[in-house]
């Protein structure tokens, strides 16, 4: 299992409130920008996208993919933390 | 092919919309005819197709594209979303809500599971037709190399066959070679490790198919999926012996549930309250009862201060009740001694102020 970073264990700490869509692991300025363009501004509407998907790797890393070019890693970084934070507070 | 050109004038006008956006295309405004969603999804999809059918350049590949349309159900772009939902129910994908932003990933989907058994098949095909050639030659290869380690096999194995058959073998050979590579290009870990696991089986299956000259490869539809699942039940227990560690999970893949986050994800309303589940204005109720006086108590002391109250104000005012006559004798007997030196003390004052006048 691999570590995770400190974006990662700062985003699973708390409800997400209002947090910005960067506020999430694998997500920095430039993909940050590209989901905001498309829509997602906030990281409740990722988790909202996530969640439609049921919460499935593949198709949530494909979405990423798509959506704003995320390589490997940060697709799983990004599915690992909302992940997480679903099993705590969801 | 026709039917791409077709269709969008008979799709309704919502679904000419989902499908722009699944597209990630701008809408037009709202209040627009439909023809104006027509012509962009004509523009941007139609164009999607034809960029699509323009890199297949081999014609074995569209024959293969064509095969698969016309076996397997039609391009996932053109079904509705409840025939998109069945679509890859019968593939085994339990599907979530098809809504427009998930539908393009669900269409992609069902379009690599369509591509992934079409070429399982035609894979299955070919081999048979390399085997059915010159069993002897393969089964001499696989004792000496029986001993070396699979993968090594497999190259081997295809280097020998390339050198010793004919083209249009290796030809063929190429052609599996490059579906596998796009397949893995394709496919994500799980797809991966899938047909990984399929390259392992299929050395191994190439074994027992010489060995026992077993009919795998005559049926080229459907069944060949099945043959595949037949033929994993013998080849698992090899598979088993040769990797003793992996567990008997479908992809290989073993993962553990972490840990949950304790300070941060744990509930902090069940560690402050371990007991009953009371709201904080009750417990606090409790606590300030147990501090003050109870209740009876308070009023036994109202009602005692009460009965001496009425009894001083019924001295003071009046002397004809009985009852307190004896009470006032005893305070007069009480009130004797003091006031003894009072009253000589009061006939001494007197005499003194009538004696000044």
């Amino acid at each position: 299992m691999s570590s995770t970073s400190q974006k990662h264990k700062d985003f699973v700490a708390e409800p997400m409130g209002e947090k910005s869509v960067m506020a999430l692991a694998g997500i920095g300025a430039a993909l940050g920008k590209r989901l905001e363009e498309k829509g997602f501004d906030k990281a409740y509407v990722v988790l909202g996208q996530f969640l439609v998907l049921k919460k499935d790797e593949e198709l949530f890393r494909d979405w990423l993919k798509d959506t704003c070019g995320a390589n490997v890693k940060q697709q799983g970084d990004c599915y690992g933390c909302l992940k997480e934070w679903c099993d705590a507070f969801l | 092919m026709s039917l791409f050109v077709e269709d969008p004038a008979y799709l309704s006008k919502s679904r000419l919309k989902s499908d722009l956006v699944a597209h990630n295309v701008a809408l037009p405004p709202t209040k627009s005819k439909k023809e104006v969603y027509v012509d962009l999804h004509l523009k941007h999809i139609a164009h999607n197709n034809a960029a699509e059918f323009s890199s297949d350049e081999e014609d074995q590949e569209e024959d293969v594209a064509d095969k698969e349309e016309d076996a397997e159900i039609p391009d996932p772009s053109c079904l509705t979303d409840d025939d998109l939902k069945a679509a890859l129910l019968e593939h085994g994908v339990k599907a979530g809500p098809i809504v427009a932003s998930t539908r393009a990933l669900y269409e992609n989907k069902l379009r690599r599971l369509l591509q992934s058994e079409g070429h399982g098949c035609l894979n299955g095909v070919e081999k048979g037709v390399l085997y059915s050639d010159s069993e002897e030659e393969n089964g001499e290869k696989e004792d000496e190399e029986s001993g070396s380690e699979r993968a090594k096999e497999e190259t081997v194995e295809q280097s020998d066959q390339a050198q010793q058959r004919s083209s249009q073998v290796e030809s063929r050979r190429s052609l599996t070679t490059s579906t596998d590579s796009e397949r893995e290009l394709n496919g994500s870990n799980v797809q991966e490790h899938w047909s990984r696991s399929t390259r392992l089986d299929k050395p191994i299956v190439d074994k027992y198919t010489i060995n026992n000259q077993s009919l795998y490869y005559t049926p080229k539809e459907s069944p060949c999926i099945r043959d595949m699942k037949l033929s994993q039940e013998p080849v698992e227990d090899m598979l088993q012996e040769m990797f003793p560690n992996t567990e008997a999970t479908p992809t290989g893949i073993c993962a553990t549930r972490r840990r949950p986050i304790k300070g941060a994800a744990g509930r902090p309303f069940q560690y402050a309250y371990p007991d009953t589940p009371a709201s904080p204005t009750t417990l606090e109720r409790r606590e300030v009862e147990r501090r003050l006086v109870p209740f009876q108590i308070q009023i036994l002391v109202f009602v005692i201060v009460a009965c001496l109250l009425y009894l001083i104000y019924v001295c003071v005012e009046d002397y004809s009740f009985s009852p307190f006559v004896a009470l006032l004798d005893s305070l007069d007997q009480g009130s004797d001694s003091e006031e003894g030196p009072l009253l000589q003390a009061e006939t001494q004052d007197t005499p003194a102020l009538s004696g000044q006048e």
